[in-house]
């Protein structure tokens, strides 16, 4: 569905883009993750025909985003960040107006704006000028003209950036309800934001491509590895490290200090990348261990995350 | 072509929803009521119309040429140098629309808002119709040769206006332009020169007399298109020059 291939961008002496390449397939909810001044931005806006790159290519559809710019922008649908919108008009002017840019026919256009003005729930604002609409609001309004023509990609800057914590809550699940037959491509620097909308998740950090694919997928290769925490109760005759090392996927094993508990704490590393749980669960069964506690060990995206934009 | 019309349509609207349009709108009518009456010692020496017993126009109409070099950049301005600062362009720009059909778009609204102004002077005509007996060449040449100096105006000031996110800047710098090609063909006058002709060609108030003669002349509109076009094709350009910066 959207393609990009080895994307630069230099504005001036500043490089915001440095070769980045990923492939977003047809339905995917991807979040560009990233601290402020990343590339996530600049990414966008190539995507979307803004900008122009510097070298590298974006494809939509198969179809050049600088060659064929107005059939690619036809069916994408962008909220730029903090959603400019021209204050002066009606939410039902705006979205008229952007409708009928957008090649909705005139008859067709009342029932779509009510439509999408339903979907993303300003249809009780449709009378008020947007410069008078709260923030929140704005951002619904910004959203409802991304996708009045009900594109195929939706591509949108921060979608909940300045909104409360309950217009955060609200907006996440309109998302994730629009999402669910469309790709989406959205940016933040707030993390829960993309383990609460996005299937997939690409940090971007200096214009590099820093981690890219499921949460599940980044915690594997970025947090720490294959590693369990598994604590037992004390048994007579018994030293559970023993029975950890006799193991032969067991790579090594440590003994935890956890004064907090009666058990015995230790994390076991495992070679490879698969689940080794059950396995563990039933050699302590075996060897006559209580297994009490068994989790796997790897730092949380929030974790990796400062650990990748921190270096 | 729809598209030109719907950004045309919208920016037409956006003007009489804010009270600038209006205090430029009612600014001009002042003062070209003023210097259209009466006669003001130093500043204005020429007879006011009463006292000049003649029924023409021509006063009028040079007075709104003089008046637009002010009054259209006001309203030339905003046209893309506020979008700029809004980040609204970022959504125009991203929509299946050409940079051109937003440019001639943009145009177009400003020129029907200074059709709205202009058409507001229509008194005066009808006043001198009553009054006496005006020859009609003049009378709808004057007023075709106002729209062309207008709508060239305009150009120039959505030019400047692309050009920054300053709407101040853009006012100013298409103030400049805008009277340096009108009042150009007084430089040879004013230095000594006799090079008339070479200023004469480029200048504004020399194409807008001829044609207020009531002479429609091809040099005269070949003159006023390339302007308008020549404008509003940099203006995209510059629009454009968004990207690779």
């Amino acid at each position: 569905m959207i393609e990009v291939e080895k994307l630069t961008k230099d504005y001036g002496p500043i490089r915001a883009l440095d070769g980045v390449s990923f492939e977003v397939r047809k339905g995917e909810i991807v979040g560009f993750l990233g601290p402020n001044g990343a590339g996530k931005t600049t990414c966008m806006k190539i995507i979307t025909g803004f900008l122009s790159a510097t070298s590298g290519t974006a494809r939509i559809g198969g179809q050049d985003v600088v060659e064929h710019g107005v059939e690619v922008r036809r069916r994408v649908g962008y909220l730029p960040e903090n959603a400019p919108l021209y204050p002066d008009m009606t939410t039902r002017e705006y979205l008229s107006f952007v409708g009928a840019l957008r090649g909705i026919p005139p008859d067709a256009l009342p029932d779509r704006v009510r439509h999408v003005a339903e979907t993303v729930g300003v249809a009780d604002r449709l009378e008020q000028e947007i410069g008078t609409l709260s923030k929140g609001y704005r951002q619904r309004v910004g959203l409802a003209q991304a996708m009045i023509h009900d594109p195929e990609i939706l591509i949108l800057d921060e979608p909940t950036s300045g909104l409360d914590p309950n217009q955060i809550v609200e907006i996440r699940a309109l998302i994730r309800e629009i999402g669910r037959d469309r790709t989406v491509i959205l940016s933040t620097h707030n993390l829960p934001e993309v383990t609460a909308t996005c299937n997939r998740l690409i940090i971007i950090h200096r214009g590099r491509i820093a981690a890219d694919g499921t949460p599940d997928q980044i915690q594997a290769v970025h947090g720490g590895g294959n590693a369990y925490l598994v604590e037992v109760l004390p048994a007579k005759d018994i030293r559970p490290e023993d029975v950890f090392r006799g193991l032969q996927y067991v790579e090594k094993v440590a003994a935890l200090d956890r004064p907090d508990t009666d058990a015995l704490a230790f994390r076991v590393e495992a070679r490879g990348e698969a689940d080794v749980r059950a396995d563990l669960f039933q050699a302590c069964a075996r060897g006559g261990l209580t297994l009490v506690g068994l989790r796997r060990d790897r730092a949380d995206l929030e974790t990796i995350f400062q650990r990748i934009t921190l270096q | 072509m729809k598209n030109i019309l719907t950004i045309a349509r919208r920016e037409f609207h956006a003007y009489f929803g804010s009270p600038v349009a209006y205090i430029a709108i009612a600014v001009y009518l002042v003062l070209l009521g003023v210097t259209f009456f009466f006669k003001i010692p130093f500043l204005l020496p020429k007879d006011g119309f009463f006292e000049a017993k003649e029924a023409t126009l021509r006063p009028m109409f040079e007075w709104s040429i003089f008046l637009f070099t002010i009054f259209l950049p006001a309203i030339s301005m905003r046209l893309l140098a506020e979008e700029r600062k809004m980040g609204t362009l970022e959504i125009l720009l991203t929509l299946p629309v050409t940079d051109t059909e937003v440019v001639l778009g943009k145009w177009l609204g400003a020129v029907g808002f200074l059709a709205v102004a202009v058409a507001l002077t229509l008194a005066y005509p009808i006043l001198v119709v009553a009054l006496g007996k005006p020859d009609v060449g003049p009378l709808v040449g004057g007023y075709f040769g106002v729209l062309l100096v207008g709508a060239s105006y305009l150009a120039v000031g959505l030019l400047a206006s692309s050009w920054t996110n300053s709407q101040i800047t853009a006012f100013i710098a298409a103030i400049v332009i805008c009277s340096f090609f009108t009042f150009v063909d007084r430089v040879p006058e004013a230095l000594g020169i006799h090079a008339v002709e070479a200023f004469q060609v480029m200048s504004f108030n020399h194409h807008f007399r001829s044609i207020a003669r009531g002479v429609i002349d091809t040099r005269d509109l070949v003159f006023f298109a390339s302007v308008i076009l020549g404008a509003i094709t940099l203006a995209g350009h510059s629009l454009e020059s968004r990207k690779w910066r």
